[in-house]
């Protein structure tokens, strides 16, 4: 996380916010990917 | 001097044998902290699906429960006038297995329950064999679902004559049907609309492809077919109940439309 925070452009608050937006993207992407994969799990027994 | 020199070389280990473990510790290094990662993607996605997903649930369910029992509210204060009909043939002599004889000689009356609106509550499902006791919602688009089992919107209502369709979730989200499985013929399955209660009884237990939509098809009579995902963790197949109403207040007009003494009313 440091490195990251690191390697981020710009002075530390404009860092600290590419940091939350990155975070709220991989937390929409982990919720889009679970939900997928969960479909393989139980999709909710519909037919057709 | 120089000798010196070479000797103290001498004395230093090779840069290569240095290089070697050095770069096989980074691997490991490497393929430790991907395992890692990968165990926690694992484990985050199973708390997600077995537990949070239930949590959503259950908040859903709660929310549901507190609408559907105004709605019932409701309808006891005010409630549904039956459509009054009149046999057109002679009594009825049909008697179906675990069933009573149909007077039909008498008017029929039939309760006709409006097409709720798609994601609202409108009724509980019960099963007392396998303990389970949810609200149902209407439609069964994966926001639906999360939140209850749903009904197919192109079938008739449960409670209604023809083959009423409810989907459900069998591991996540609540998992209403997780126990489908012990269902046996001749166990029972009440439903509760605005209209009352119905009774069912179990007749048939399947398991098709998901793809198998035949297992909708409308039927002679009053029937109530339930689907979730088979076996558990895995939507490969689906575990199909059929039952088979015999009580509610739909049952007499039923009845009388299988035995072809009147005709079809509503949508």
């Amino acid at each position: 996380m440091r490195k990251l925070f690191g390697l981020l452009p710009g002075p530390a608050p404009v860092r600290v916010l590419i940091m939350i937006v990155l975070s709220v993207v991989l937390l929409v992407a982990l919720g889009f990917l679970f939900e997928s994969a969960g479909d393989l799990l139980d999709n909710g027994g519909t037919i057709g | 001097m120089d000798s010196q020199v070479a000797e103290a070389e001498d004395l230093l280990p090779d840069p290569k044998a240095l290089n070697g473990p050095a770069k096989s510790m980074r691997f490991v290094r490497g393929a430790g902290w991907t395992m890692i990662g990968a165990g926690t993607l694992i484990i985050a996605f199973l708390a997600y699906q077995l537990l949070f997903t239930n949590l959503l649930n259950s908040r859903s369910q709660n929310r549901a429960e507190t609408a559907l029992e105004q709605k019932f509210e409701e309808a006891r204060v005010a409630p549904l006038e039956p459509v009054v009909l009149t046999p057109t043939s002679p009594p009825s002599t049909v008697v179906k297995e675990d069933q009573e004889p149909v007077p039909v000689t008498t008017p029929i009356s039939f309760y006709e329950e409006a097409s709720p609106e798609l994601g609202t509550a409108f009724g509980r499902i019960v099963i007392p064999k396998i303990d389970l006791d949810v609200v149902i919602f209407e439609g069964v688009e994966r926001n639906t679902l999360k939140q209850g089992p749903g009904h197919m919107p192109w079938t008739p209502l449960p409670g209604q004559a023809g083959n009423a369709v409810v989907s459900g979730h069998r591991t996540t989200y609540g998992a209403p049907f997780y126990d489908l499985d012990v269902m046996e013929p001749g166990d029972e399955i009440f439903v509760e609309t605005v209209i009352g209660e119905s009774t069912y009884v179990v007749r048939e237990i399947l398991i098709v492809k998901p793809t198998d939509v035949w297992v909708t098809d409308n039927r002679p009579g009053a029937w109530l077919t339930l689907t979730t995902c088979n076996p558990r963790f895995s939507a490969r197949e689906r575990l199909i109940i059929v039952a088979e109403m015999v009580d509610g207040p739909n049952f007499e007009y039923a009845q009388a439309l299988l035995d072809g003494v009147i005709d079809v009313v509503g949508s």
